[in-house]
């Protein structure tokens, strides 16, 4: 159950380039509200934690993303790049994320990636994420609007 | 005593002496008869003899001519052999050497034929299907392993509709071998008519599973690339937009200004580098196109609101209006592709205040042609030839303020001929508005079993 603004809603950005992790974690934090508690690992997230923002865990791989799953209470959107650092991409994330069931299969992924093979794109409409964006084509504000969008209404999907 | 008595005989045995003597007479005349008939026969016997020597000669002449005629039709037979057999063998290089499999079958689709490289394929022999109904004995499936029901099977569309039929690389018919493994097949099936009846069919096919993993590899290639050529481009995108947006500070105007022919800049970069994608895509042929009845009309309707902002910053005149048009069968990104770049065109070869036309229309029940026409620069005359080419960009254009790639036309012109259609234009003036016209066939993108 969303609840109107008081509770910051936290996402997970999972992105491996750096600066471009960066940047949306700095929008994202702009465009929020309330103070998360967030393990981090990362000290450039660190560096960035800002009280009043969306809080922002950043993951720059499969497994660091998986563990910050682990601990945190609440997760309220993803932020999924499909190319990742190790082995595995994703794709993979997706489906190990949603084999874990319950609650978090109504976690609505946002797939922000420079792919843009067909096949892939398919896979993971098939897998079930919300929205697959091409980041060149995209300004970083109207990815984020749709965000906001979607988690104040959650059954309205944006196309 | 007399000499009668002493000397002479009785009459009675002078009597039967002249009797005897007239018998051994006759008895001598018919000796010498029958040894004139024995003679003569004799001389028969002989002259039969050596007729029948003659005969004989003859004979053994006969016969070794006969012999020699036999020893000659003999070679000659030999060699009608040999040719027929080198006829058949090189008909069977032929067949073998054709690299593909080779499946011959009768008007109600029973084998009669299979090459040896068909065996092969299906892990069959040809001495156990010939003679069954192709369909029933050699099971194929889709890419989910759906048995390819009876009314799509090739040979089945070939007999009933008088036509060659080929499966296409993207959506190819598989078959599952002994070993489990699924191998992909082009298939290409033919009819065989004598006098304007369907007789038969030739069926050819090849594995095609190298062919499939080079596509493969071309695509992750492109996939790559574009990957790799956006990633910074995405990052002065973003950074760009947080500075022009303030979030690190307040900006002074030239400041804004400098940043925004950045930000301008690299958005050019973006769409050339998008453009450069789709060329390779296409002429690596790794285009996948995915028709679906789709309706042109709405379609092109969410082309112009996009375009909206462009064409109300320019104050142009803009209208568009539509028949009723049936469903077409084709892709919506591709098609959205062609129309957006044709209007976009329009939009940005025209000045201010100038005039744009976009309507469509359904011609003959069978094509659905669209047209715009604008009052803006036109295409000099002795450009018109160069207008499709990659990366051309007319001279009128590039001293006016305006953007391109010269990639956009040369894509629409791929991908509408690409889907049977047709593309061209008017321009008879400069400065006097261009008409760009395509047409498309009601029927669909591409006649490909599916």
């Amino acid at each position: 159950m969303k609840k109107k603004s008081i509770k910051k809603k936290t996402i997970l950005v999972i992105e491996d380039e750096r600066p471009l992790l960066e940047a949306v974690n700095a929008k994202l934090e702009k465009n929020g509200f309330g103070v998360i508690n967030a393990r981090s690992v990362d000290q450039v997230f660190d560096a960035m934690l800002e009280t009043n923002g969306l809080g922002v865990i950043a993951a720059r791989s499969i497994k660091q993303a998986l563990d910050y799953l682990e601990d945190l209470e609440k997760i309220d959107a993803i932020w999924l790049d499909h190319n990742l650092l190790g082995k595995e991409n994703g794709i993979d994330f997706v489906k190990k994320f949603k084999a874990n069931g319950g609650r978090w299969n109504n976690i609505p992924i946002f797939v922000v990636s420079n792919t843009e093979g067909s096949d892939t794109i398919k896979s993971y409409v098939n897998l079930g994420v919300s929205k697959y964006y091409v980041k060149s084509n995209h300004r970083l504000d109207e990815i984020i609007n749709d965000i906001n969008l979607s988690l104040d209404h959650p059954k309205e999907k944006t196309r | 005593m007399d000499k009668k008595t002493i000397f002479s005989t009785s009459n009675d045995t002078i009597f039967k002496l002249k009797i005897l003597a007239e018998e051994k007479e006759s008895v001598r005349r018919k000796l010498v008869v029958t040894a004139n008939m024995l003679s003569l026969k004799a001389k028969q016997l002989a002259a039969t003899a050596k007729e029948k020597e003659n005969v004989r000669r003859k004979l053994l002449i006969t016969a070794e001519k006969l012999k020699k005629s036999r020893e000659t039709l003999e070679k000659k037979v030999l060699e009608r052999t040999k040719s027929l057999e080198m006829a058949r063998a090189k008909e069977e290089a032929i067949l073998l050497s054709i690299g593909d499999g080779l499946i011959a079958t009768d008007k109600i689709g029973k084998i009669i034929l299979m090459n040896k490289t068909a065996e092969k394929l299906l892990e069959r022999k040809s001495t156990d299907v010939v003679g069954k109904v192709f369909y029933k004995t050699i099971s194929l499936e889709d890419e989910r392993g759906v048995v390819i029901p009876l009314e799509k099977d090739p040979v089945s569309i070939a007999l009933h509709t008088n036509t060659t039929v080929a499966t296409n690389t993207t959506d190819p018919i598989y078959y599952t071998r002994k070993n489990k493994t699924k191998i992909p097949l082009a298939i290409m099936v033919t009819p065989v008519i004598l006098n304007k009846k369907v007789i038969g069919t030739i069926k050819v096919f090849r594995d095609i599973t190298n062919e499939r993993q080079i596509d493969k590899a071309k695509t992750e290639f492109v996939s790559l690339a574009s990957h790799q050529l956006r990633t910074p481009l995405s990052t002065v995108n973003w950074y760009a937009e947080m500075l022009l947006a303030g979030d690190v500070g307040e900006l002074n105007p030239k400041q804004q200004k400098y940043l925004e022919e950045v930000y301008h800049s690299n958005q050019r970069m973006v769409e050339l580098v998008n453009a450069l994608l789709d060329v390779s895509r296409l002429e690596l042929g790794t285009f996948t196109m995915e028709p679906k009845p789709t309706d042109i009309t709405e379609l092109t309707q969410n082309v112009i609101d996009e375009q909206r902002p462009q064409i109300n910053t320019k104050v142009i005149n803009f209208s568009f209006s539509s028949e009723k048009i049936p469903l077409i069968n084709a892709d919506p990104k591709l098609l959205r592709m062609v129309v957006q770049n044709i209007l976009s065109n329009a939009v940005k070869y025209t000045p201010k205040k100038g005039k744009i036309r976009m309507s469509i229309s359904l011609k003959d029940k069978k094509n659905v042609l669209l047209k715009v026409t604008d009052t803006g620069y036109g295409i000099p005359k002795n450009q018109h030839s160069k207008i499709f080419l990659k990366l051309f960009r007319a001279d009128n254009v590039r001293d006016k303020d305006t953007d391109g790639t010269g990639l956009g036309l040369y894509i629409v012109k791929s991908i509408v001929e690409n889907s049977g259609g047709k593309i061209w234009f008017e321009s008879p003036k400069e400065n006097r508005g261009t008409k760009f016209f395509v047409s498309f066939p009601v029927n669909g993108m591409i006649k490909k079993l599916s």
